[in-house]
């Protein structure tokens, strides 16, 4: 009692004092150049001054091939408003992260409940669906493009059940998107398994007995005493996924790049790369990568908000 | 009855159909792959895999090698710096320490092409544009607020009393991080380099840009440039993406052990 009492004390002196330092301007100066400078110079001239020119550059008509570069103030973003390949391509966007999200997480809280058993079957098969996370989205996009490409394998194996013209997966324009939409998701849906595991396992079998001795069936257990306390995994899972939606490039560049027909399965992310390095109109590029931005910054912070406040509440 | 085995075998079997075809098709000659896509390679050809190691170009080899290098150093430099800078920050009680904070988590949702093209004309100013030193600086200013924000996590784990004690008997900070501090965050550099590491080795834009088309590449953009002349010859694509794999898949069960030990290994002391 005596000992904890003082151990409080302690614990309480110390925080109200902070510790001693071999003080001084100059050793402090060498402790930050040593320890915090290296990283900070990397993250300052990779990260922050790039950020800073991008949003420059949108105020500016910067073209290297085209000098001279001028001051235009907002006229790319009100360029923006009319251009209707940025409002196509926000359009894809916005449905590849929707399918992703949604598809990924369904997909993901089933599966994560079929396999939330400790024995080594569901172990294995938690490894199988982790694997494509750890596979690079460029080699997920060839996997997938062979398989969906017009002589690919699946219509090799639609053809030989007797279907004459299977669908042009990946070549007809209405159908594309979908295509890219159903291979980020498969790619995503490891991911949220094992965060959706995680989150059962941290459910109290208490809570479950309880509520079924009170008399509720399975579906009214999940939906009042598991599925509220998932409600952190679903946080992850559904900002990360809007996220990997909005940045959603790799497979649009390796698969279709940006084909077929018009831009059909352009994305804003792959908009930004090929105005500024196909077109070079970096000062375009460069506002619409900041809308970009302000997008996923929006995504980031408001939705994030929005789901921990519903965390709380529940 | 219990039909949760069967169904949960059934949705891993469909679900794993395509990594096995990509699995059997690389030991198979091209007109079987065409002919019977799905069917077991028997007898197996190791062809598809030769051609990929003895390309006249080089593609896999000379990225093969870039790839380890650039994921081999950017990984160990993000390790040490943001070690140091997250217990820096984590120890400080300066305001401007929470700013640093501030900006650094403000870096972790910025998406690669947002940045990209600045990111070059950065690398021009200090005539790094297509080295693969400029490669590993980007990554490492990239990906250092990830690093940090894990071990900043992890130093507050560790008591002030070790570091205390060890000042007094005399070590300098710089001795006290190495051989106190740092020994003691090693679940942390594990999941950092296991993370990195994948992200770093899988990365696709940045290489394919700070690269560019004339010098070597990596492994991941070489996969890409690979589709474009075999066209359909399924095989040799395949082989090529499963030995670009290979390596990093290697290193992440190596690891993936090390990690789960070093976050159990913690449990135990109480």
């Amino acid at each position: 009692m005596t000992q904890t009492m003082h151990r409080e004390t302690r614990v309480k002196a110390r925080a109200a004092r902070p510790p001693r330092r071999r003080g001084g301007f100059l050793p402090a100066l060498g402790r930050f150049s040593l320890f915090a400078l290296p990283g900070l110079l990397a993250y300052t001239l990779f990260v922050l001054v790039p950020i800073g020119m991008t949003g420059y550059n949108s105020l500016t008509n910067l073209n290297p091939f085209n000098p001279p570069t001028q001051f235009v103030g907002l006229r790319n973003y009100v360029n923006l408003l009319s251009d209707a390949e940025f409002h196509q391509a926000l359009l894809n966007t916005v449905i590849i992260t929707a399918i992703i999200t949604v598809l990924a997480n369904v997909g993901g809280l089933l599966i994560a409940m079929l396999l939330d058993r400790p024995t080594k079957l569901y172990v294995l098969l938690r490894g199988v669906f982790f694997t494509p996370v750890v596979l690079s989205s460029v080699v997920i996009s060839v996997i997938w493009q062979a398989i969906l490409t017009d002589d690919g394998l699946l219509n090799s194996a639609l053809r030989g059940l007797g279907i004459d013209e299977p669908p042009g997966w990946l070549s007809d324009p209405d159908l594309a998107i979908y295509s890219i939409a159903w291979i980020m998701a498969w790619q995503m849906l490891g991911f949220c398994v094992v965060v959706y595991l995680a989150g059962l396992q941290g459910v109290p079998r208490e809570l479950n007995e309880a509520a079924s001795i009170d008399g509720a069936g399975p579906l009214q257990r999940f939906r009042n005493v598991t599925w509220p306390m998932l409600a952190p995994a679903l946080t992850i899972n559904v900002v990360m996924l809007l996220i990997t939606g909005f940045k959603a490039y790799d497979q649009v560049r390796v698969i279709t790049n940006g084909g077929p027909g018009n831009g059909t399965t352009v994305t804003m992310a792959f908009q930004v790369v090929q105005t500024a390095f196909v077109s070079n109109r970096i000062g375009y590029s460069s506002a619409l990568a900041a809308v970009m931005l302000a997008i996923v910054a929006f995504i980031s912070v408001v939705v994030l908000r929005f789901l921990q406040k519903r965390e709380v509440s529940q | 009855m219990n039909a949760r085995p069967i169904v949960a075998t059934f949705v891993g079997v469909v679900f794993f159909l395509p990594l096995y075809l990509v699995l059997v098709n690389i030991f198979k000659p091209s007109a079987a792959v065409v002919a019977d896509p799905a069917g077991l390679p028997f007898p197996p050809t190791f062809d598809n895999l030769a051609a990929v190691l003895n390309r006249p170009d080089h593609l896999f080899t000379f990225g093969l090698i870039n790839s380890i290098a650039v994921t081999a150093l950017s990984v160990t430099v993000l390790t040490v710096f943001s070690a140091m800078l997250g217990h820096y920050l984590a120890r400080s009680r300066h305001w401007a320490a929470k700013v640093v904070m501030g900006t650094l988590l403000c870096g972790l949702m910025i998406p690669v092409p947002v940045i990209m093209a600045p990111i070059t004309t950065v690398l021009k100013w200090f005539d790094l544009m297509t080295t693969l030193q400029g490669l590993v600086l980007v990554n490492v200013g990239y990906y250092v607020p990830f690093g940090v924000l894990l071990f900043m996590g992890f130093v507050r784990g560790v008591p002030l009393e070790l570091e205390e004690a060890a000042a007094l008997d005399g070590a300098n900070r710089f001795r006290v991080f190495w051989q106190v501090v740092f020994p003691l965050l090693r679940p942390a550099s594990a999941s950092v380099m296991i993370f990195l590491g994948v992200w770093i080795w899988n990365d696709f834009l940045t290489p394919l840009i700070v690269l560019g088309p004339d010098s070597g590449t990596t492994v991941t953009v070489g996969v890409y440039r690979a589709i474009g002349q075999y066209q359909s010859d399924f095989g040799s694509v395949f082989a090529f993406m499963f030995l670009a794999t290979l390596p990093i898949l290697v290193f992440y069960l190596a690891l993936q052990k090390n990690f789960v030990k070093g976050l159990t290994g913690g449990a135990v002391k109480g």
